[in-house]
């Protein structure tokens, strides 16, 4: 328990809080898009599961192909 | 003094021609209108007047005092115009009159200006996305107008109006006609007639009559015979079939319009005539022809 | 040249608009950062979670900075290379099939600067994304591995640009001369795939290749030199894309901007 505790302190939050804050940037810039312009290729709340379950590439999926361009 | 001239202008799609050997000749300072039903090949012919596509064979020669790329002489309604939807209406236009050569302050001033003209003001802050298809005629208009060009080619602008929006752009173009030379084509010879000076009526690709519009009403008026009776009057009309004094005839049951060469004739004939007498005439009417009947005419055959 | 800065403007207006300008160089920072990360922790994982019998002498070195680069440009070429051809496959293939390039083009718009805007802002954001993610990667490398000389760093970032170029030009080559935005991907994707491939397994008949880039950056992060016939294969990568940028201005220019009338 003790060592676990030590691992984690030993673990350097300062440079991997950046990789979460990166990806809630892509999360709700995707969403918002995903709301403002119901344009979707496909139902919306597909993608908007897409992008909420989809982890680090569900936004990305969304940006690419979900989007219809106009 | 001819904008446009084109000899023997001709665009074929696998085989089939589109447009057939098209002279046509649009002057300065007036209106053209460009007629036909739907498939006559107008918007093939626009697309090579204004360079988008390139001509089968034939020749297109622009007036020699406007040097250099003619896209700059020419503004372009499409048929059914795309716009970048995540434009406001006011950044389309600024930026095609920056294309068209305009500096950023100058395209501004014409914008605002063009945008009340053609009735956006309200909504020229909206992205085109959110335009209804009237509101796009119209942002098209503005957009084909704002590097102020010699000629204005409009490819049914009013084909997806309502008669509203229909009347608008009818007014705005006759506006429009005095201080820029419009081609605009259509199916609609009402259209044509409200507004335009000269006429190219097309068919399969080919001028079927052209000329100036007042000269055409002119000379093709012919007198016409209207007839009603309570009878039918279907078999009897094949009795006058080959008399030499009838040009054209159509009816239905009880009704016939009788094109005639010589009026005076032709009443005598008809009024004398003992088995039409017993159809119990209800109509006689004498008139004369407009282009619309013109039109039908040589646009069924 | 107005004109050009017009076009390029509008490129970039629609791809803020978009958030092309958010995304992209957000995947690039990302990659940049898990790389180093994954590194500096993967001995660990390896350790706690490797299955091996407690008390084995089995030793996981940390990689050496140089390596860490090397894989992040790796990563860079994999997935941000994937990402840049999805994003941009329907460059000019994408207007010409909506049919939004046709009031552009009946304006005195000159070709040249039509497509050249676009390729200019698709590698500006290109190029852009992959200097902030690999400026991540680097200070990332730095803190958790070990430092390399900042100089060699830039070299090699430099010269890895131009092979993010030679990727942007096919794209651009390919959505002139196709409609379907697939077709641009797959085409784009399977070239640059089998330029690397063939590049690592037979360097010494693809000297001059663009695939040869990669290694090239690699043995810059070395040892601050770059490997043999390097300027060979970065003059034919040079040749090459003014040469498809060349081909696609004349490709556009033949093709004509309306084919049907429906
Ligand atoms: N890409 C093409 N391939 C084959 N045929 C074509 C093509 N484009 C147009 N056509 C044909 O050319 C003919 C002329 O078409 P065009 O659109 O010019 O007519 P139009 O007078 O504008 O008709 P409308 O009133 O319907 O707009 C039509 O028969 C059309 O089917
Ligand atoms: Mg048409």
């Amino acid at each position: 328990m003790n060592e676990i505790l030590l691992e984690l302190e030993s673990i350097p939050w300062g440079l991997i809080a950046p990789l979460v804050i990166i990806q809630l940037i892509l999360l709700v810039v995707a969403l918002v898009d995903c709301f403002r312009h119901n344009n979707t290729n496909g139902p919306q709340w597909v993608w908007v599961l897409v992008i909420v379950f989809g982890g680090i590439i569900g936004p990305i999926v969304y940006f690419i192909f979900g989007r219809r361009n106009d | 003094m001819s904008l446009i001239i084109t000899e023997q202008l001709t665009k074929t799609f696998n085989g089939t021609s589109a447009v057939d050997g098209l002279n046509l000749s649009i002057k300065e300072g007036i209106c053209t209108a460009l007629l036909g039903p739907n498939g006559a090949g107008k918007t093939t012919t626009l697309n090579m007047l204004t360079g988008l596509m390139n001509p089968t064979s034939g020749t297109i020669t622009f007036d020699q005092r406007y040097r250099g790329d003619r896209r700059q002489f020419i503004g372009y309604l499409p048929q059914y115009p795309k716009f970048y939807g995540w434009m406001t209406g006011e950044e389309y236009v600024v930026y095609a009159g920056q294309l068209g050569g305009l500096s950023k302050i100058d395209a501004t001033k014409k914008t605002e200006e063009l945008l009340s003209l053609v009735g956006l003001d309200d909504s020229k802050k909206k992205r085109i996305a959110g335009y209804s298809g009237g509101m796009k005629q119209r942002l098209g208009i503005a957009q084909a107008l704002v590097h102020s060009p010699k000629l204005i080619i409009l490819d049914e602008p009013v084909s997806a109006l309502d008669p509203i929006g229909r009347r608008d752009v009818l007014e705005l173009m006759r506006k429009l006609k005095e201080k820029t030379s419009i081609l605009f084509s259509t199916h609609v010879l009402h259209d044509a007639e409200e507004i335009c000076d000269d006429i190219f009526i097309v068919k399969d690709g080919k001028v079927v009559i052209e000329g100036d519009l007042v000269e055409l009403q002119r000379k093709y008026q012919k007198p016409t015979i209207y007839l009603e009776t309570e009878e039918s009057i279907e078999y009897w009309s094949h009795s006058i079939k080959n008399m030499d004094w009838l040009r054209h005839m159509q009816g239905t049951k009880n009704k016939l319009t009788i094109t005639v060469n010589d009026i005076d004739v032709a009443r005598e004939a008809l009024l004398s005539n003992e088995t039409l007498r017993k159809l119990k005439i209800t109509n006689f009417e004498i008139a004369k022809t407009t282009l619309e009947d013109l039109f039908m005419e040589v646009t069924a055959g | 040249m107005n004109q050009w800065i017009i076009l390029f403007n509008k490129e970039m207006k629609e791809a803020i608009r978009n958030f092309k300008w958010i995304w992209i160089p957000l995947v690039f920072i990302l990659l940049g950062i898990i790389q180093p990360v994954t590194s500096y922790f993967l001995p660990d994982i390896l350790k706690n979670f490797g299955g091996f019998p407690e008390g084995s002498m089995l030793e996981f070195p940390l990689p050496t900075g140089p390596q860490v680069l090397a894989e992040t440009i790796g990563q860079f070429g994999q997935i941000g290379v994937l990402v840049i051809v999805l994003a941009f496959m329907g460059i000019v293939a994408g207007e010409r099939n909506s049919g939004t390039n046709i009031m552009v083009l009946v304006k005195p718009v000159s070709y040249v600067a039509y497509i050249v805007s676009k390729w200019l802002h698709m590698s500006l954001l290109a190029i852009s994304s992959f200097s902030i993610g690999f400026l991540l990667a680097s200070y990332y490398t730095f803190q958790l591995i070990e430092s390399v000389p900042i100089s060699y760093v830039i070299k090699g970032a430099v010269v890895y640009s131009i092979w993010l170029l030679f990727v942007t030009t096919l794209v651009l080559f390919f959505s002139v001369l196709f409609k379907s935005n697939a077709g641009v991907a797959a085409l784009t994707l399977g070239i640059t795939i089998i330029i690397s491939l063939m590049s690592s397994i037979t360097p010494d008949l693809l000297r001059w290749s663009p695939g040869m880039i990669a290694s090239h950056s690699h043995s810059i992060f070395q040892s601050g030199e770059a490997g043999e016939y390097f300027w060979l294969s970065i003059s034919c990568t040079i040749v090459l894309i003014i040469l498809m940028i060349i081909l696609s201005i004349i490709n556009f220019k033949n093709k004509e901007t309306v084919t049907h009338t429906t």
